[in-house]
């Protein structure tokens, strides 16, 4: 008898442990915290948001990976921009974010060089890079926002006029 | 509370940690299952990473055949080895959010419960396939022995406008819709090389439409889908607005007489739901939606046939909105977008997807909500007063509403007005470069005119026209008005040539542009632009600025500009390199834009750019009688 308690105890605890774990699982996603994406009206200057939620951070996961995951995905998710119905200024199709890196509270995001098919003109480049800064500094922890075009810093996009070559921040516009 | 939760918390990880252990102990190896070889429109589609370690079959993220179906649906992934999120990117576009561990995947604000949770092998993700074949508006289907990837029709909306009813198809590939069948009162459709899990009867009584019937039909190599539309006796069908892209509309229109619609939300004296139709049997229908007055603000009454879990969601002030899915449910009746009376201000209900339907509620303001069962299903009360913490997110189903819990404040909150975004009012908006105090200019009668762009960078260009062209077009034209006038005027260049070098970068030739007016100690800068965009619809006149000493000078220009015939986009504060460096007030105008043809025609016509010139030199008049120069602003 005394030999069954042993395998007896592990199961109530892989059970309870088992339990346990599903429980807050389940209370993290009815709590999801949402992420506000921004997106810029065609008057080429206000803002419009849709929010998308995101997940609780996991167990084990850092600080540091959960703002690294947060970042990465407010920026793609601005430069996908609204839905389609959505009247907004949009990065030019093809652009993705290649990655995101956050040193201290500035955030530094590595776009694909279709941003440089933006079109001549100043309307484009505001609204897509006004977008992007206020979204990715909407999550806690990031205050600006350093673009990168495949990897390069760039004094401007081609035939641009916004300054990229230092971090932007929501007071820049 | 915080104790206990911390208590819970670290029991679970604990709990989690010993789990993990006991599966690392009985868990076989990870195996990679069998490559699976599938047709695609005549096209072998070749998976090799693949896994059924979680039970379902899964794909990793560095498939070939996966890469390829992205690549032809204009797709792409975003995910690299120590990353939570693996994110496709849709051509809708819409993002589509997995996330390692995680069974739950979003598609844009949508959470929907996966086969199993992506899961690690090595450094590589994989994903349950049939949720990201889902994404891509495709699934896997057996002909026999062999794998067929069908197309999909996804999505059927209904959306009602003006009592005109549209549904919008949307399918994985290029969507044809061909009339097959067209009487009195009935309308057939076949949707070729498509099959579909939307089938089913819906009541939409709307617009002239009574009810839609979707069939799926065909075989799994040549599938189709028919859409039989029951239509009142007067109503007509359009033909179908095939366009060879992955959408069709379908625009019907109620006959004279027609009543407008059945799917009405109004402050009806009936405290229950008018119900749209009998539901059908199978998924939960959500068959009325009603607002009322309470006692204290409005009840939005909803209701439902069957059983539906639900997840609502509201946003924090002051942005208020609140959110309601019910999963598994079909709307029976066309869709609602109405506006209401205070505490509420408008009432939005649609299928979201073809198994989600929500009803979204716009608030005047963080006003205190109920949300409970009721005999017809659920019931919203929304309170007059404005109350603070109110929860923001809570799940359940029907009948069986769970508590609401607070969110540990992990949200962070953007305490930005949409609407006045940019306002020099917010913290966030505040100038971050200070002022350039004491700027007093050694040539006090000097302006400098920038002509945007020239020589090796043409600007933009559009019918035949360079901006750079067009610019120094109108910089020589407001060159002459000013000295006319007594000014000393000095352009950036007079020439369609590059101020600092041909083919110089960007910095070197802006800097040059700045070099001009900070050397000789101007009193103003201009720039003069035309804008562009990547479609014709945006148009109008936009002067940036980017220091504080800057705005009044803009805004004197802009208020000049406001009637050269186009739009006027008033004065936009952005961090631009030619404004922001030079020592002087300076203005970017973008005088109209080359890509939307009113704006083009004002461009190249010489009496409108000569115009402009004209009322941007009244600007500098008056800033100059406004602020004289030993009384420059200098914030």
């Amino acid at each position: 008898m005394r030999s069954l308690r042993l395998p007896v105890l592990v199961v109530l605890l892989v059970v309870v442990a088992a339990g346990t774990w599903y429980v807050i699982s389940s209370r993290g996603s009815r709590n999801a915290p949402t992420l506000p994406v921004y997106f810029t009206k065609m008057d080429g200057t206000s803002l419009g948001r849709t929010s998308v939620s995101l997940r609780p951070p996991l167990a084990g996961e850092s600080a540091a990976e959960h703002l690294h995951n947060t970042a990465l995905y407010a920026a793609v998710q601005a430069v996908a921009g609204p839905p389609g119905d959505v009247q907004a200024i949009r990065f030019p199709p093809g652009t993705r974010v290649l990655g995101v890196e956050v040193n201290g509270s500035t955030a530094t995001v590595d776009l694909s060089k279709d941003v440089e098919n933006t079109p001549g003109g100043s309307f484009g480049e505001t609204g897509e890079m006004k977008a992007l800064v206020y979204t990715v500094t909407g999550v806690a922890g990031v205050d600006a926002v350093q673009i990168l075009v495949e990897g390069n810093r760039l004094e401007t996009l081609p035939g641009g006029h916004l300054e990229i070559d230092e971090p932007l921040h929501r007071s820049d516009w | 509370m915080k104790s206990t939760n911390r208590f819970i918390a670290r029991t679970g990880s604990l709990a989690a940690a010993l789990v993990a252990l006991a599966l690392y102990a009985i868990a076989p190896p990870a195996l990679a299952d069998a490559p699976l070889t599938a047709s695609y429109q005549g096209r072998a589609i070749h998976f090799t990473h693949l896994s059924s370690q979680a039970g379902t079959l899964a794909v990793g993220v560095e498939d070939p055949g996966l890469a390829q179906l992205l690549r032809g649906a204009g797709a792409f992934l975003t995910w690299r080895p120590g990353e939570r999120y693996v994110l496709i990117t849709t051509s809708v576009p819409v993002v589509v959010s997995f996330a390692i561990g995680d069974p739950r995947y979003d598609i844009g604000p949508i959470a929907l419960q996966a086969s199993a949770a992506p899961f690690l092998v090595g450094d590589e993700a994989y994903l349950p396939l049939r949720e990201v074949l889902r994404c891509l508006d495709l699934a896997l289907r057996q002909d026999g022995n062999a794998e067929i990837l069908q197309p999909q029709l996804s999505t059927l909306d209904v959306r009602q406008e003006n009592g005109r009813v549209t549904l919008l198809a949307h399918a994985g590939v290029p969507l044809h819709a061909r009339v097959v069948a067209q009487a009195p009162g009935r309308v057939e459709y076949v949707f070729d090389g498509v099959g579909t899990s939307l089938t089913g009867t819906r009541q939409v009584n709307a617009g002239g439409v009574r009810a839609i019937e979707v069939v799926a039909a065909g075989t799994v190599r040549a599938p189709s889908v028919s859409l039989s539309v029951t239509l009142d006796p007067n109503a007509t069908a359009q033909s179908p607005q095939n366009s060879g892209a992955r959408d069709v509309a379908l625009a019907f229109t109620a006959g004279p007489g027609a009543p407008e619609s059945v799917a009405a939300v109004g402050a009806s004296p009936t405290p229950e739901p008018e119900p749209f139709a009998t539901p059908p049997s199978g998924p939960a229908a959500i068959t009325g939606v009603t607002v009322t007055p309470g006692s204290d603000g409005i009840v939005v009454s909803i209701a439902v046939s069957g059983s539906a879990p639900f997840e609502w969601h509201r946003l924090r002030e002051p942005d208020n909105r609140f959110w309601i899915d019910f999963s598994n449910a079909q709307l029976q009746g066309a869709p609602i977008d109405r506006g209401a009376d205070d505490p509420l201000q408008s009432v939005r209900v649609r299928q979201i997807d073809p198994s989600t339907v929500r009803v979204a509620l716009s608030l005047a303001g963080p006003k205190a909500l109920a949300i409970e069962p009721s005999s017809q299903g659920m019931q919203i009360t929304i309170g007059s007063q404005d109350v603070a913490d109110e929860p923001r997110s809570g799940s359940g189903s029907v009948g069986s509403v769970v508590a609401a819990e607070q969110n540990g404040g992990e949200v962070t909150p953007a305490p930005l007005d949409q609407n006045a975004a940019g306002s020099s009012e917010s913290d966030d908006s505040a100038w971050k470069f200070g002022p350039h105090n004491g700027y007093v200019p050694t040539d006090p009668r000097l302006i400098v005119i920038d002509p945007g762009h020239g020589g090796s960078d043409p600007g933009t260009q559009h019918g035949g026209v360079s901006e750079a062209t067009l610019t120094l077009d109108m910089a020589k034209r407001l060159r002459a008005i000013l000295v006319d006038r007594g000014w000393k005027v000095k352009l950036t260049h007079d020439t369609n040539v590059d101020v600092y070098a041909p083919n110089d970068s960007a910095h070197d030739e802006l800097q040059a542009r700045v070099d001009v007016a900070n050397k000789a100690g101007a009193r103003l800068f201009v720039s003069i632009h035309a804008n562009a965009y990547i479609n014709p619809g945006p148009y109008g006149t936009t002067t940036y600025i980017s220091k504080p000493e800057d705005l009044p000078f803009g805004h004197i220009v802009a208020a000049q500009l406001e009637g050269d015939g186009t739009k006027d986009d008033g004065v936009i504060k952005a961090h631009y390199y030619v404004t922001y460096h030079t020592r002087m007030p300076a203005v970017l105008i973008e005088t109209a834009f080359l890509t939307n043809p009113n704006d083009y025609a004002l461009l190249t016509d010489p009496a409108w750019r000569e115009k402009v010139a004209q009322e941007i030199a009244d600007g500098i008049a008056q800033y100059a009688r406004e602020y004289p120069v030993a009384n420059q602003p200098a914030q």
